[in-house]
């Protein structure tokens, strides 16, 4: 059982996303992204190419600056999105990717860079990672805290 | 275009069949073995040798294949009148449109419809009220790109494809919203007539990055920010789905808007100036017009306001809120702006953008 | 309509947007759109293959009539705004664009979508012999050029087409991301396998089906029936004569899309002919201009050898080839005369000695 957060937790969500096809379409579909993921303390850098989310790596702070867009939260926001979808088999009409970053007033998806064409891959490939978090509903999570 | 010579063999000295067979002998360059990669073969890996970048001007009148040899007796169909790749090109246009055809979608099925179920009347109204205004906004995005497409040589094919997918993608959100609209007893309201005939309105362009920077740029970054709000506060799972993939949809033609700006601004600086002209027109007309939605009270407007409050008792509410949007759809317009190369309209006081909003606020 | 109270936004996220406190108070909103609509009350269920655009047409939203005079893009079914200026919609007749099965034909092309990247097994093409390439590749050539012209016709009267016949105009938008597939699987073919372009093709058909000044219906008859059913035969044996399954994939997806292009075809040629006294005269008039620019081009013999080197598997076996590229021919032919039998287009009288016989020698 992977702990979250952790690069192997998100190994495993990986390896759900890659071996479900369906994910593959109805809007998902070839993806070319590098993904930052700030988890509290906790930095992940999360690549994506064509139809596979190909890595996921734990990585220093400053290495997020070379993502195309990082979500970032506190951990019990991270942690609550998690369990709803553990809970819901996907995430529910309050704890979506977009939701999230339109119902907060930080956000969620920002850059280090400040291009908005590279932070704009973040609403192109919206429903890859979408299907990417709610593929976590079939992963096995201990929570750190 | 060079002509690749077929060595003289016996097989062809022999052909008989009465075959002329001259035509093996004109062949554009030959040899080529185009691989695929880890996302098939896509048309980056077609772009090699003198199949690759397009020359700067284009003599192709007869619409031949780019790199194919040209006949001196073949049927002009031409008159197309974007022939300069610097009037339409982006460097990434290959990339844009194998993701678009990745990443289609059905709005019958892939938008899971069972999921709406019945809502309070003025939720329902302001929905619908929505779904018809975006209906006729994406009638503007389908019909433009497609005037244009007719009008480019394909020797420029690249661009093309792109706003060929991008006519699709605009067919299915015309789809999407009507089948909204007529999904949950409600129906079809009224229109918003702001998508016809005013001055410096999409359709009247006459130079395509005139055309691109208010539709992709400036049209379309608008519209992604409300598919984004539709995403918030959609009442069903069905709203989600539908407004999320549009939004995928609406970003990638924003990104060829950006991305035709800035090869623009890397090689025409001759039209600096004049590109300036067109951003300084549409963001007065779109942005703070009636075209938004989140713009100067309309229609449109309220019913967001209606969905974000929560009904129509919470309308102030919702108002605040739509503000907070209109800030957001600003601050992703300026630093998409400021992506393509022309930023200083922001810093040297050419924009008239941050006071207008100001001004909405204050009102 | 119901009055239920549970159903609210995301609350709490939406609630947290920034509220901006120090705003002066909103104004207040007019509404005056709430309540304005033709028909209200209106739930289109989805079906088993979901819920398709022709479900929408239930009541007034499913009245087509034969004239749509709004000129904007007012939505059918919607609440007109007066005052709107114009923007000229030059195709506003029904008869001239209408088919029944544009919505389904719609639905079935976003159903049936394939990527040339992705979709066709590239990998399954090996080095074929240097004449057999050559042949390949310049067939490749002219399709992709056919497909141009598919798409610069449809995206040019597509755009000039009124809304309140947005069927045709949704599934138009399919023909011309088909004919933007066409183009790109035919160059990746030529570039793919040591090879490369070849001669362009003479292009006066093109050059027929893009002028086709007596509007889309003469469009559609050069574009699909003319033209489009000698592709659509062409492809077939094709798909038969292919050396890999990259090939046949290629082909059996570009007929797959073909074939629902010549139904739209049908269905609005008849609807024209049901609905427009003489139109089914008009239409054989235009056919016999048609056949001859037709037999003009095929003169030209590259394209015929061509083939005749892909049938029979090289120079060597042209002969045989061309025997095949024959009985194409005669496919072609048989049903273009029967197509236009079905639809009541007499072509028995001046019809083209070049092109009957290929019939007499089938």
């Amino acid at each position: 059982m992977a702990r979250f957060p952790s690069t192997e937790w998100f190994d495993d969500v990986r390896k759900v996303f890659n071996t479900d096809e369906s994910y593959q379409g109805g809007g998902g579909g070839a993806c070319n992204a590098l993904m930052g993921v700030k988890i509290g303390a906790h930095s992940f850098l999360i690549t994506f190419e064509g139809a596979e989310c190909s890595a996921a790596a734990q990585v220093q702070e400053s290495d997020l600056e070379a993502a195309d867009f990082i979500l970032e939260m506190a951990y019990s926001d991270w942690r609550d999105m998690v369990e709803n979808i553990a809970q819901n088999g996907r995430a529910d009409l309050h704890h979506t990717l977009n939701t999230l970053d339109l119902g907060r007033p930080e956000g969620l998806s920002h850059s280090a860079h400040g291009d908005q064409y590279r932070e704009d891959l973040f609403f192109r490939y919206n429903q890859t990672m979408q299907y990417f978090f709610d593929a976590s509903a079939r992963v096995k999570t201990q929570f750190a805290e | 275009m060079s002509e690749a010579k077929l060595p003289h063999t016996e097989s062809h000295a022999t052909a008989g069949a009465g075959l002329d067979l001259g035509w093996m002998s004109r062949q554009g360059e030959w040899g080529t073995r185009a691989v695929a990669g880890k996302q098939g073969l896509t048309l980056a890996d077609i772009q090699i040798g003198s199949y690759g970048e397009p020359d700067e001007k284009s003599d192709n009148q007869t619409g031949r294949p780019r790199g194919a040899v040209a006949r001196a007796n073949s049927y002009r169909i031409g008159g197309y009148t974007v022939m300069s790749k610097s009037e339409i090109w982006l460097d990434n246009a290959s990339f844009l449109y194998e993701e678009a055809l990745q990443r289609q979608w059905s709005s019958a099925t892939d938008v899971p419809w069972h999921t709406i179920k019945p809502l309070p009347d003025d939720i329902e109204e302001a929905q619908c009220q929505l779904a018809t205004f975006f209906t006729e906004v994406e009638f503007v995005a389908g019909d433009v790109p497609a005037r244009w497409i007719a009008s480019t040589t394909p020797d420029f094919f690249e661009p093309r494809q792109c706003l060929l997918a991008q006519v699709m993608d605009e067919s299915r959100h015309m789809d999407v919203f009507r089948k909204r609209a007529l999904a949950n007893g409600g129906g079809l309201m009224q229109t918003s007539g702001g998508t016809a005939g005013v001055v410096g309105s999409i359709d009247l362009a006459r130079d395509f990055t005139e055309m691109s920077s208010r539709l992709h740029i400036s049209g379309e970054g608008a519209v992604l920010t409300m598919f984004r709000m539709g995403e918030l506060m959609a009442y069903n799972e069905a709203e989600k789905a539908m407004y999320r993939l549009c939004a995928q949809d609406e970003a990638r033609h924003v990104a060829f808007g950006v991305m035709h700006m800035r090869y623009m601004s890397e090689t025409a600086p001759q039209r600096r100036e004049e590109i300036q002209c067109y951003l300084d027109e549409a963001e007065r007309q779109i942005l703070a017009g009636s075209q938004n939605p989140a713009g100067t009270q309309t229609d449109s407007s309220e019913a967001l306001a209606i969905l974000l409050g929560g009904g129509k008792a919470k309308y102030d509410e919702g108002v605040r809120k739509l503000i907070a949007i209109r800030r957001r759809q600003v601050q992703e317009y300026i630093k998409r702006v400021r992506s393509t190369g022309f930023g200083d309209r922001f810093d040297n006081g050419r924009s008239s953008l941050v006071d207008t909003f100001d001004h909405h606020v204050a009102a | 309509m119901t009055d239920k109270n549970d159903s609210k936004p995301g609350p709490d996220s939406v609630a947290r947007i920034d509220a901006n406190a120090d705003m002066a108070q909103p104004a207040q909103p007019n509404l005056k759109w709430m309540g304005k609509s033709h028909q209200w009350g209106t739930r289109v269920k989805p079906g088993k293959h979901g819920l398709r655009l022709g479900d929408l047409n239930v009541g007034i939203y499913g009245e087509v009539p034969p004239v749509w005079t709004d000129q904007t893009r007012a939505p059918r079914g919607a609440v007109a705004r007066r005052g709107v200026p114009p923007l000229g919609y030059a195709i506003r007749d029904k008869v001239d664009l209408w088919a029944d099965s544009a919505a389904d034909m719609y639905e079935e092309a976003i159903q049936r979508r394939w990527a040339p990247a992705t979709s066709v097994p590239w990998d399954t093409i090996a080095p074929l012999p240097d004449d057999v390439e050559r042949a390949i590749c310049q067939v490749c050539t002219e399709l992709s050029q056919y497909a141009n012209a598919d798409v610069e016709s449809v995206t040019h009267w597509q755009a000039q087409m009124a809304y309140g016949y947005h069927e045709i105009k949704q599934f138009l938008a399919t023909v011309s991301f088909d004919g933007a597939r066409h183009m790109e699987v035919f160059r990746k073919r030529a570039l793919c396998n040591g090879g490369g372009l070849g001669l362009e093709g003479p292009g006066e058909v093109n050059r027929m089906i893009l002028e086709s000044r007596g509007g889309w219906t003469e469009a559609v008859l050069y574009l699909f029936v003319v033209r489009g059913l000698f592709t659509q035969t062409m492809y077939r044996y094709l798909e038969r004569y292919a050396h890999n399954d990259a090939e046949r994939t290629i082909f059996a997806h570009c007929l797959e899309d073909k074939a629902r292009h010549l139904t739209y075809a049908i269905d609005h040629l008849r609807y024209a002919i049901n609905h427009q006294d003489d139109q089914n005269l008009i239409l054989q008039q235009l056919c016999m201009i048609g056949e001859r620019v037709l037999v003009r081009e095929l003169k030209d013999g590259v394209l015929r050898e061509a083939l005749a080197i892909v049938f029979g598997n090289g120079i060597s076996g042209a002969q045989a080839g061309l025997q095949i590229h024959g009985r194409m021919m005669a496919d072609y032919i048989k049903r273009y005369l029967a197509t236009l039998k079905w639809l009541g287009v007499e072509r028995r009288t001046l019809f083209p000695e070049e092109l009957s016989a290929y019939l007499k020698v089938s």
